[in-house]
C-alpha cells in the first residue's frame, strides 16, 4: 500500500436499515480518514452508531451510500466474496468475545487467515507460531481454547488478527469480557503494536480505553459529534 | 480466482470438511446409515443377479443350443375354459412321419408330475421320475459319471432300468458305485444303470435329484391314457429354423383340429429363447431393485439434508468468525457441499463393501451356483450416484451457510 494513501478514507458514508414504517438512520454523513500508524479510540453512547460503523470499517457490511477506500481501493461497492477477500487482505479483527473457534488448537486457530491465501502449509506454521511467540503464548500452540484465561485467549485472538499484516487492527470492545488487570495487559500489547508501526481503531465505551489512544472520534446518534487528537498520551 | 486459489480452496475445504465429519463421529455415521443400506441393498441385487445370470447363462449353453423343444402350452384363460392342450405320441408320430427336415427326434415323458416315492433298503426318497428315449441325452446334456445312459434296447424291450442323479446316492444310502443295484419305484423294481455327472444347484434347487427310465417303460407304468408329452428336435443342417417351426406348428394344429384364428397351443423352447426370457425377467427384478433402490436413497440423502441444517445451524457463530477472517461465500459454499459429498460418499463406500460381503454371504448360504460378481460399472455407478445425493440435498444447506451476514453469524449465540 503506498504509503502516500490513508490506510482508511470514508466520504459521506451513511447506513440506513428498513424499518416497518420508513427507514431507520444508523449512521450519516461520516466523514473519516485514518492515516497510517494512528491509533484511534471511537467511542460513543450505545445506539450511537459505534458497531455500525466497526463493521462497516471491517467490510462486514455495506454502507447505503457514500465512498469508502481502503488504501487505493474503493470497497464499498464490492460483492460478497470480494469483500471476504479485502477483509482477509486488510483488516485484523479482534472481538469483545474472542471469537476464536473452539474446535481447533490455539496454533490453528492463528493461522486460520492464512488457509485463505495460496501458502505452503509450512509458511503458514511459522508465522502463526512468529505470533504467537509476540503475544507470549508460543507454549499453548497445541492447546484449546477452553485451556487458557480470558486474557490468554485474547492475546491469541492478537495473534490471529496479525498473522495477515493487516493495514489496519480493529477491535470491538476488546477488553470488555477482561478484568483490569488483564485488561492492562491486553492494552499494553496494544501500546506496543502502535509504537511498531501498527495502525490501531478501537470501538469502546470505555474512557480508560480511548486514553490510550492518540485520537479520539466520538459519535452521537450517527453522527461524528467530535474528533480530537490527543498528544503523548500512548506514553501513558 | 487463480488455479493455484481454486486448488487452494479445494483441499481446504475438503480438510475442514473431514475435520468436522470426524468431529461428530457418530452422529455421522448415522447420518450415513440411511446411504449405506441403501447403496448395500442395491450392490447387493446387482451382485447377486449378475453372479446368477452368469451362473445361468453358463447353464444355458449347457441346455443343448441346438435342440428346440416343443411343450404344449394352455394359458389360464383357457384352463378355465376346460380346454387343455396336450402332445401325444401320435404327435410325435406324425412329426416323424411328416417332416423330413427334422435330423434327430426325441420325446420325453415327465411321470407322476407330483413326485414319486423311491426306496432303497430302508430309505426312501422324493425324486421325479421322466421317461425318454436314448436321444434325450443330446437335449437336457447329462453324460453319465458311471455306467451308461438309457439305450435303444431298453426303450424297445421296456426294460426297468433307471439312470439317477447323483444325489440319489447319498438321499438312499446307495453304495458309491450303484450301478446294477435294485430301487423300487412306484411298487416295481428297477435295475440302476449308470449315474449322471454332478450339476450342483440352481436357486437353491438340487439339479441332481432325478430319475430317468425308458419312454416304453414309463408307457407301461401309466396305463392306456393319453400321455402329455414333450418333443425335441435337432433341425437337420441348413434348414432355416422359423420355416420348420411354422410347418411343424401347422401340422399339430391341424391334428388338433384348430380354428385358424384359434391361439397357439404349443410353444418352441430353444436355449436362445429361454435366454431371452431369463434376460426380460432379470431386467424387471433390475428394474424393481434400482426403484427400491432409488427410494431408500432419497431417504438417505434427506438424512444427509437434515444433518447438515442442523450442522449449519450449529456452526452459525463458526461461520460468522471465519468469513470475518476471509472465508469467501464460496469457500463456505465449498466447505459445506463437499462435507454432504464426503458424508454421502463415505457412506457409499461403506454400503459397497457391505454390500458385496452380504452377496458373498446370501449367495454361499442359498448355494446359487456362481459367486457372485459386481460389474465395476455398477461400482462405478453407486458411488457416482451417491456423490450426486450429497451435491444435491447438500446444496440448500451449504447455500444457506455461503449466504449467512457476517454481522448476524457473529452474534448468533
Amino acid at each position: 500500500m503506498p504509503s502516500t494513501n490513508p490506510v482508511i478514507a470514508m466520504q459521506q458514508i451513511g447506513k440506513t436499515y428498513p424499518l416497518a414504517d420508513g427507514v431507520y438512520q444508523a449512521l450519516q454523513q461520516i466523514d473519516l480518514t485514518i492515516e497510517r500508524n494512528e491509533y484511534v479510540a471511537i467511542i460513543g453512547p450505545s445506539g450511537s452508531g459505534k458497531s455500525t460503523l466497526l463493521n462497516l470499517l471491517g467490510c462486514l457490511d455495506q454502507p447505503s451510500h457514500g465512498v469508502y477506500r481502503i488504501g487505493d481501493e474503493r470497497v464499498d461497492q464490492l460483492d460478497a466474496n470480494a469483500l471476504a477477500q479485502v477483509r482477509n487482505r486488510h483488516i485484523g479483527f479482534i472481538f469483545q468475545s474472542f471469537q476464536l473457534l473452539p474446535r481447533l488448537t490455539v496454533l490453528q486457530n492463528v493461522l486460520q487467515p492464512l488457509l485463505y491465501r495460496v501458502m505452503p502449509q509450512r509458511e503458514r506454521e511459522a508465522r502463526a507460531m512468529h505470533l504467537l511467540s509476540r503475544v507470549g503464548l508460543a507454549d499453548k500452540a497445541q492447546h484449546r481454547p477452553n485451556q487458557l484465561s480470558g486474557g490468554q485467549r485474547q492475546r491469541v485472538a492478537i495473534a490471529r488478527a496479525l498473522v495477515t499484516e493487516p493495514a489496519l487492527l480493529l477491535g470491538d470492545e476488546p477488553t470488555g469480557n477482561l478484568d483490569s488487570k488483564t485488561t492492562a495487559q491486553v492494552m499494553e500489547l496494544f501500546d506496543e503494536l502502535h509504537q511498531q508501526g501498527q495502525t490501531i481503531v478501537l470501538v469502546t465505551h470505555e474512557q480508560e480505553i480511548a486514553e490510550h489512544c492518540q485520537r479520539v472520534v466520538r459519535l452521537v446518534d450517527g453522527q461524528i459529534y467530535s474528533d480530537i487528537r490527543q498528544h503523548g498520551s500512548n506514553q501513558a | 480466482m487463480t488455479q493455484a486459489e481454486w486448488l487452494n480452496l479445494g483441499w481446504q475445504s475438503l480438510r475442514s470438511a473431514w475435520l468436522s465429519i470426524r468431529g461428530h463421529g457418530l452422529r455421522s455415521l448415522l447420518t450415513m446409515l440411511g446411504i449405506i443400506i441403501g447403496v448395500a441393498a442395491v450392490v447387493t441385487v446387482v451382485a447377486m443377479m449378475n453372479g446368477l445370470s452368469a451362473g445361468i447363462r453358463s447353464q444355458l449353453d449347457d441346455l443343448g443350443s441346438d435342440m428346440t423343444t416343443i411343450r404344449a402350452m394352455t394359458t389360464p384363460e383357457q384352463q378355465m375354459l376346460g380346454i387343455q392342450h396336450k402332445l401325444t405320441e401320435a404327435d410325435v408320430e406324425l412329426l416323424r412321419a411328416k417332416v423330413p427336415a427334422i435330423a434327430d427326434l426325441t420325446v420325453a415323458m415327465p411321470a407322476f408330475s407330483f413326485g414319486l416315492s423311491v426306496v432303497y433298503g430302508r430309505k426312501s426318497t422324493q425324486s421325479q421320475l421322466i421317461g425318454a428315449d436314448s436321444a434325450y441325452q443330446k437335449v437336457i446334456r447329462i453324460y453319465p459319471a458311471q455306467g451308461r445312459f438309457i439305450n435303444k434296447n431298453d426303450d424297445l424291450k421296456r426294460r426297468r432300468v433307471v439312470f439317477i442323479g447323483p444325489s440319489l446316492i447319498k438321499k438312499l444310502n446307495l453304495p458309491a458305485k450303484p450301478v446294477g443295484q435294485f430301487i423300487l419305484l412306484s411298487g416295481d423294481w428297477f435295475r440302476i444303470i449308470g449315474v449322471g455327472e454332478t450339476r450342483g444347484s440352481l436357486f437353491g434347487l438340487d439339479q441332481d435329484n432325478y430319475l430317468i427310465t425308458p419312454f416304453s417303460t414309463v408307457k407301461a407304468m401309466n396305463g392306456p391314457d393319453q400321455l402329455q408329452v414333450e418333443i425335441s428336435y435337432q433341425a437337420k443342417a441348413g434348414v432355416d429354423d422359423n420355416m420348420l417351426q411354422q410347418q411343424i406348428r401347422q401340422l399339430l394344429r391341424q391334428r388338433a383340429h384348430l380354428a385358424a384364428d384359434a391361439p397357439e397351443h404349443i410353444e418352441f423352447i430353444t436355449a436362445e429363447k429361454t435366454r431371452e426370457q431369463f434376460g426380460k425377467v432379470l431386467n424387471s427384478v433390475t428394474t424393481v431393485a434400482a426403484a427400491v433402490v432409488g427410494v431408500s436413497l432419497l431417504v438417505g440423502g434427506i438424512g444427509v439434508m437434515n444433518i447438515m441444517w442442523v450442522s449449519v445451524t450449529e456452526r452459525t457463530r463458526e461461520i460468522g468468525i471465519v468469513k470475518a477472517l476471509g472465508a469467501s461465500p464460496a469457500f463456505i459454499l465449498w466447505q459445506f457441499l463437499l462435507e454432504a459429498v464426503a458424508l454421502s460418499l463415505a457412506g457409499g463406500l461403506i454400503g459397497l463393501a457391505l454390500g458385496t460381503g452380504i452377496a458373498w454371504l446370501l449367495s454361499s448360504m442359498l448355494a446359487l451356483g456362481d459367486s457372485p460378481l459386481l460389474p465395476w460399472w455398477a461400482g462405478a455407478l453407486a458411488l457416482g450416484f451417491t456423490s450426486c445425493i450429497g451435491i444435491v440435498f447438500g446444496l440448500a444447506p451449504a447455500l444457506k451457510a455461503a449466504r449467512l451476514e457476517p454481522v448476524e453469524a457473529l452474534r448468533y449465540e
